[in-house]
């Protein structure tokens, strides 16, 4: 179908006011007058006069004016052969003011043309860059994304990898300390032994004690009292690496960190494991508070856990800074939810520093000595606990870590 | 498309001779110019450059009276070939009826002639003509010429598309009359269609055509 054309085609039909438009109109009818006299006048093909005054003389004639085979007007004259040349000389003014309106039309028309296609590749323009800014943006989004993957990727390698070697480093060490543990644990033991038939022996050597030297030596080195103090010293040692052999057992625990089981355990546990595998960090820089309440049973990963405290536990001891350093860990059940709660009196935080710490990758240490994704795996850790964890800090005072987790029967 | 003026009782066609630059468009409405009998034929109106290259169009006007008084008018352009003249030669091309499509048969014309059938192509979808139903003619003019594509080679390539082909040499005339009946065959049966030319008009296909031919044969004083 044809389209719409706003503006009028260029081969459409020509009235004589159009053809009229091209020529001069007063010129021509001087011209026409002194040819054929005053009453001279061109009609058009309602009989209305276009050109001259019309009259109605009855010895007139009409004769059409013909452009492309039709009459468009008739030039009204007095009947001479005059009258029929001019009108040849009309039809041939009309034809070229028509030739020139066809032209100009086109031109006109051919132009529109072009700039409705210039409008339309406008328009197409617009549209593709329309479409590359939504693909830009897109593309943006989905940078995003793929950000967001490595990072999360890259985070729980982290984690993997902490988590490992922290579980590597305390099962060497459980390893390296359990087999002389052991031995000196059952050597003490023996050597209880010994000293309780020494005792027996010296015992049995007072009652025969009748030699003056055998005498003088017996009281110059003390048997009595180094008999009994030998019983303490080996009652101290054993209870010494009875202990010993508690902090292997918790490391032994630790170097389970990287198994990420679920468990059921009382979350206490897992903080004397973490203040356990720490201390040495923790060394004279702090000194450690923990105020463990009541805590029931609860369903969670326990390797994760240890984690997000040993985290929040080392970031406490590196914003220690001054002497008299002090760290505290308490935890309790309130509104029926674990609270675990840890506050230093460390260097603090501003509170522009405090909106990103748990952004990936943000940390205020030198380069090598953080890679500030302590805390944002820490968070992952507590939402994929279905908990909270929340930080309140003032420069130069200190700073606290709340977690809250619901019980996981 | 054609234009129907009930009150006038006058039907205009138009028909568009398209085709590259210099392959004888405008020598083909000479030719017709002088060749057609019909019973009204106005003056050819050219439009050329001095190196005779069409700046706009050309223009024939034709015509006859159906026996039922319509006014039948046919309306012959011819477009300029050149190929920066684009805009106007949409222009032209818009509202036709049929096309005859000229192509030079010289072998060094063969990138031109397809750069135009393509453009035409184009200009039909532009110009809101579907050209798969336009009554189209293909004409290889200048068969006079030495070292012009073989008959064969043209035919091998146009003779499986529907379009019908003829070969002229508009110089001397040859084939400038077939080409122009054959459109007029095309049109014919749409125009029929709409207007009614055979029942309401008496105008078979035979008269449409030879009436434009000569006047003698249609009978219609
Ligand atoms: N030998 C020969 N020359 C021809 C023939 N037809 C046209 N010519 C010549 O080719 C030249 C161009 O012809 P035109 O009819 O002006 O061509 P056109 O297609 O109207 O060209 P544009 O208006 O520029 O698009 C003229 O010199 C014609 O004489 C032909 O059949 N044989
Ligand atoms: N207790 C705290 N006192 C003061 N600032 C802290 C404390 N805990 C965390 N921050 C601040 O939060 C930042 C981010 O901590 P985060 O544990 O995520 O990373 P990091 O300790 O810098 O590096 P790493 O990934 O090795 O733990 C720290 O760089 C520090 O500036
Ligand atoms: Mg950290
Ligand atoms: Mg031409």
């Amino acid at each position: 179908m044809m389209k719409e054309t706003p503006i009028a085609a260029f081969d459409r039909e020509l009235s004589i006011d159009d053809l009229l438009k091209g020529v001069n109109r007063e010129k021509l009818l001087q011209a026409l007058r002194s040819l054929l006299g005053e009453s001279v006048c061109i009609l058009n093909m309602a009989g209305d006069s276009v050109l001259g005054e019309y009259n109605d003389r009855i010895d007139s004639i009409r004769i059409p004016l013909t452009i492309q085979l039709e009459p468009v007007a008739y030039l009204q004259a007095g009947d001479s052969k005059v009258t029929h040349s001019a009108t040849i000389l009309v039809e041939q003014i009309l034809k070229s003011a028509e030739r020139y309106l066809m032209a100009s039309n086109l031109h006109v028309e051919a132009v529109h043309a072009d700039y409705e296609a210039l409008q339309k590749k406008h328009e197409a323009l617009m549209d593709s860059e329309e479409k590359y800014k939504a693909l830009a943006q897109n593309l943006e989004q989905r940078v995003e994304e793929q950000v967001k993957t490595i990072e999360n990727a890259q985070r729980q390698l982290y984690q993997a990898e902490k988590l490992a070697s922290v579980g590597q480093l305390a099962a060497g060490i459980a390893h390296e300390i359990n087999n002389p543990v052991g031995f000196i644990t059952s050597n003490l033991a023996t050597a209880q032994n010994y000293v309780s038939n020494i005792v027996k022996f010296s015992e049995q050597i007072q009652k025969e004690l009748n030699g003056p030297v055998l005498k003088r030596v017996w009281d110059e080195c003390d048997i009595e009292y180094m008999l009994q103090d030998f019983n303490e010293l080996l009652k101290e040692s054993v209870s010494g690496a009875e202990r010993v052999a508690g902090i292997v057992s918790d490391l032994k625990d630790f170097s389970n960190v990287d198994r990420t089981e679920e468990a059921t355990l009382n979350i206490n546990q897992i903080i004397h494991s973490v203040c356990n595998v720490a201390t040495n960090q923790i060394g004279q820089k702090a000194e450690l508070e923990l105020a463990l309440g009541e805590l029931p049973l609860t369903r969670c990963r326990p390797g994760h856990l240890a984690q997000v405290f040993l985290n929040i536990l080392l970031n406490a001891v590196t914003a220690i800074k001054k002497a008299a350093g002090k760290i505290q860990i308490e935890s309790g059940l309130i509104n029926r939810e674990i609270v675990i709660r840890v506050s230093d009196n460390g260097k603090g935080m501003s509170a522009e520093v405090m909106r990103r710490i748990f952004d990936p990758f943000y940390t205020t240490h030198d380069v090598g000595e953080g890679t500030g994704l302590g805390l944002t795996v820490s968070r992952d850790i507590i939402a994929a606990h279905n908990g909270t964890i929340t930080v309140d800090s003032q420069e130069d005072t200190g700073t606290t870590f709340t977690i809250i987790l619901p019980v996981k029967e | 498309m054609a234009e129907y003026d009930e009150q006038l009782q006058k039907l205009t066609i138009k028909l568009v001779y398209y085709g590259p630059a210099q392959s004888g468009k405008t020598t083909n409405l000479m030719r017709l110019y002088d060749m057609l009998r019909p019973e009204l034929k106005g003056d050819i109106m050219t439009m050329e450059t001095k190196n005779d290259r069409t700046l706009f169009f050309d223009l024939l006007p034709i015509g006859f009276r159906a026996p039922s008084g319509l006014l039948i008018k046919f309306k012959l352009f011819t477009v300029p070939g050149q190929v920066a003249h684009d805009g106007t030669r949409k222009a032209v091309l818009s509202r036709a009826d049929g096309v005859v499509f000229v192509a030079d048969s010289q072998s060094s014309q063969s990138m031109n002639n397809a750069q135009s059938f393509q453009n035409l192509a184009d200009n039909c979808a532009r110009a809101g003509l579907d050209f798969e139903s336009l009554p189209l003619v293909i004409q290889f003019n200048k068969r006079d010429l030495p070292d012009i594509v073989s008959k064969d080679e043209v035919s091998a390539r146009w003779d499986k598309t529907q379009w019908s082909l003829f070969f002229s040499s508009a110089l001397n005339g040859d084939g400038v009359k077939e080409t122009f009946v054959e459109l007029l065959r095309q049109v014919y049966p749409a125009m029929e269609r709409r207007f009614e030319l055979h029942t309401k008009h008496g105008i078979k296909e035979h008269d449409f055509i030879m009436s434009v031919m000569t006047s003698t044969e249609t009978g219609v004083p």
